[in-house]
């Protein structure tokens, strides 16, 4: 395919937004209505340097990451989490829920009631105040482009199709409804890390290096790695 | 049905109402009745309820005024005394049809309904053919007309339903969006599973309609034939016209399914999706209250790209790591003893995050981030420097201004960098500069 970059001309933008984990949809413009024009060249120029873009029918753009490079993500547990329980707590209203994460809204004064509600969950995604809320999950549904927020309002934009999707799958997933009967292991997801700035901020250690794991390795796993590894050097 | 028997036709026990009273009362009280309707399509009303209703539309009008007009109506047999209730009444079931019409409004029928009049025509074909085997031209042009009319209901019928239909999908769509989607698309499922998909059975290729049209057509072109070779018993024109409308009633079945499907399916996928979505999510969080937040089978999880750490760490950092990794050993845990006392100063504990991002927000706006650094931390590690050089320079509470590149001292090294002037990111112009700190 013959790439004219003249015509890219929202290339920088574009790449540097996805590159963050962003979704892009119609509420940037400039660079979805690039992207929709010029869809092929994107995808392969992406392609062509290792990225590969998903275009989405319903109106989004992202990137995947590799799925060799994938680690358990907190964040994507986080803001599944958070979609699970906005579901329920909404149905639970007698709210339609779809309506409300498919270009519906919801006010921020609604999030100390969700957290009430839902203490021992958000606990897991380690949410135990309103900041924590907000900074770990509504800030970062903002960053990803799941969500916008305008004077108090979250206003969910259509990438969160994708945990709505979860949603399905999970409803379709005999297994997880199997599993819930059973003591058998679920399996770990597995998907790439945090973005650092989240990490850091939650840490304690400064010198936290957790960016630096490679692989999803249990600290046992890696100890016993590293015992090996200058085993081997000895001998 | 009485009072169709009652309306239409005399009976022993009741006088013919003459039609044209009838037709003059409606028109002369349509004001009055319109309103009456919506109460009537809800269910009956007692006399009291219904003098009150007259009332409110009639504020001149004496109590006898409305006597007289009820007593009107109940003998014209507009208005009928529910059965086993004198008290309560109801518009007589034709005139309510015949409002209806009126109003333009449509009440769905059963797909049963349509499957009894194919059936009638099937039998009617029977007749037909009986009738043209006898030779007689009578009872023949009589059953022709009998079908002819039948069809002429099913059309009626099915114009009426692909109405009503849409009056569903047009409730369903308009109604509140803050109900839930069950409550709100009850009548769309409901309408689906009771009309639409026996609809679909009995218009399929092996269903009752198209049987009996079939057969109806059958028997029509067999006669056309047999007509041009015995004799003719009716005219070829009423067979042609018979015949013309009852494939128009195929037609029009076909599309009113076809109409049917296109208007109430989307609404339907959207509520099994949405009943989906919201068993899914409780799917879901049974599983994490269960077996915890990693209980969501990976396949299920949306994936993130994130972009490569960005921030500086350097190389004796991550050996030092993985050397007190290596050299892991679990130790005894030694308690303090409470009749010690600790020697020397006590350890520094590191700073987090969270603390040095507070204390930076607190000293905006920094002319240079890292003077600022070296400030706090006189005697901090020059990596340990860097890390918190890069770290808070891409803060996003901050706004950052490149500077020109300069040298800065610490305790131990001399570092060459383009340091950042911070500025809280509320009041500053935005700066679009990524421009990076490189060490030396």
């Amino acid at each position: 395919m013959h790439l004219d970059l003249s015509e890219l001309s929202q290339l920088a933008p574009i790449f540097r937004e996805l590159f963050k984990g962003y979704h892009v949809s119609r509420r940037d413009p400039e660079l979805y209505a690039q992207l929709s024009n010029f869809q092929d060249q994107y995808r392969t120029l992406f392609k062509a340097l290792g990225f590969e873009l998903i275009c989405d029918t319903r109106g989004f753009y992202y990137f995947v990451p590799d799925l060799a490079a994938a680690q358990v993500n907190k964040t994507a547990q986080r803001l599944a989490l958070f979609t699970f329980i906005l579901v329920e707590h909404l149905a639970d209203q007698g709210r339609d829920p779809v309506a409300v994460l498919d270009g519906g809204s919801l006010g921020r004064d609604e999030l100390p009631s969700l957290l009430e509600k839902y203490r021992d969950l958000f606990l897991q995604a380690e949410v135990q105040t309103q900041e924590e809320l907000e900074e770990k999950i509504m800030r970062r549904m903002t960053q990803l482009g799941f969500a916008s927020e305008e004077v108090g309002i979250y206003r969910f934009l259509p990438p969160m199709h994708r945990f709505l999707d979860v949603c399905l799958s999970v409803q379709q997933d005999r297994d997880l409804a199997a599993s819930l009967h059973s003591d058998l292991p679920l399996p770990t997801p597995v998907l790439i890390d945090d973005d650092s700035d989240e990490k850091l901020l939650q840490t304690d250690d400064p010198l936290d290096l957790a960016e630096f794991d490679e692989t999803e390795e249990t600290e046992e796993q890696a100890l016993a790695r590293a015992i090996a590894d200058e085993q081997e050097l000895d001998a | 049905m009485q009072y169709n028997c009652r309306f239409y036709l005399p009976t022993s026990g009741h006088p013919m109402i003459e039609p044209k009273r009838v037709l003059r009362a409606l028109a002369e009280h349509w004001a009055l009745l319109e309103p009456l309707c919506e109460h009537f399509d809800q269910g009956t009303l007692s006399l009291s309820e219904l003098r009150l209703q007259l009332a409110a539309q009639q504020l001149e009008s004496t109590p006898q005024d409305i006597t007289n007009l009820l007593d009107v109506w109940i003998r014209l047999d507009i208005l009928v005394p529910v059965a086993k209730s004198p008290n309560r009444f109801e518009l007589n079931a034709q005139i309510h049809d015949f409002l209806s019409y009126l109003r333009r409004e449509h009440r769905l029928g059963l797909c049963l309904e349509i499957e009894a009049y194919l059936r009638h025509l099937e039998r009617l074909a029977g007749y037909i053919q009986e009738a043209f085997e006898a030779r007689d031209a009578n009872d023949l042009a009589r059953q022709l007309r009998l079908l002819d009319m039948r069809v002429r209901d099913v059309l009626k019928k099915l114009a009426n339903d692909e109405q009503a239909l849409v009056s569903v999908a047009e409730r369903a769509k308009t109604s509140d969006r803050q109900i839930p989607l069950r409550q709100r698309y009850a009548e769309v499922l409901a309408t689906w599973d009771e009309y639409v998909e026996p609809m679909i059975q009995l218009v399929n290729a092996d269903g009752a309609f198209e049987q009996g049209v079939r057969k109806v057509e059958n028997v029509l072109l067999r006669m056309l034939t047999d007509q041009q070779r015995l004799g003719h018993l009716v005219d070829d024109d009423m067979l042609l016209r018979t015949h013309a409308r009852i494939l128009e009633m195929q037609t029009s079945a076909q599309l009113t399914l076809r109409h049917a499907r296109e208007l109430l399916l989307p609404l339907r996928e959207e509520a099994r999706r949405h009943n989906a979505v919201t068993r899914g999510a409780a799917l879901a969080l049974s599983a994490i209250r269960r077996r915890g937040i990693d209980a969501v089978p990976q396949a299920a999880m949306p994936m993130f790209t994130r972009p490569q750490s960005t921030f500086l760490g350097s190389a004796n950092q991550v050996e030092a790591y993985v050397y007190a990794l290596a050299r892991f050993e679990p130790k005894p845990a030694r308690f303090p003893k409470a009749n010690l006392t600790r020697k020397g100063e006590p350890a520094q504990a590191p700073r987090t995050v969270k603390e040095m991002v507070e204390r930076c927000e607190e000293a905006l706006p920094m002319p240079d981030l890292m003077v600022w650094l070296l400030e706090q931390e006189p005697t901090g590690a020059t990596d340990e420097l860097l890390y918190w050089f890069s770290r808070l320079s891409r803060e996003k509470r901050f706004k950052r201004e490149r500077l020109e590149r300069r040298e800065y001292l610490t305790l131990e090294h001399r570092v060459s960098l383009r340091s950042f002037a911070l500025l809280s990111s509320k009041d500053a112009t935005p700066e679009n500069s990524e421009g990076t700190a490189h060490a030396s």
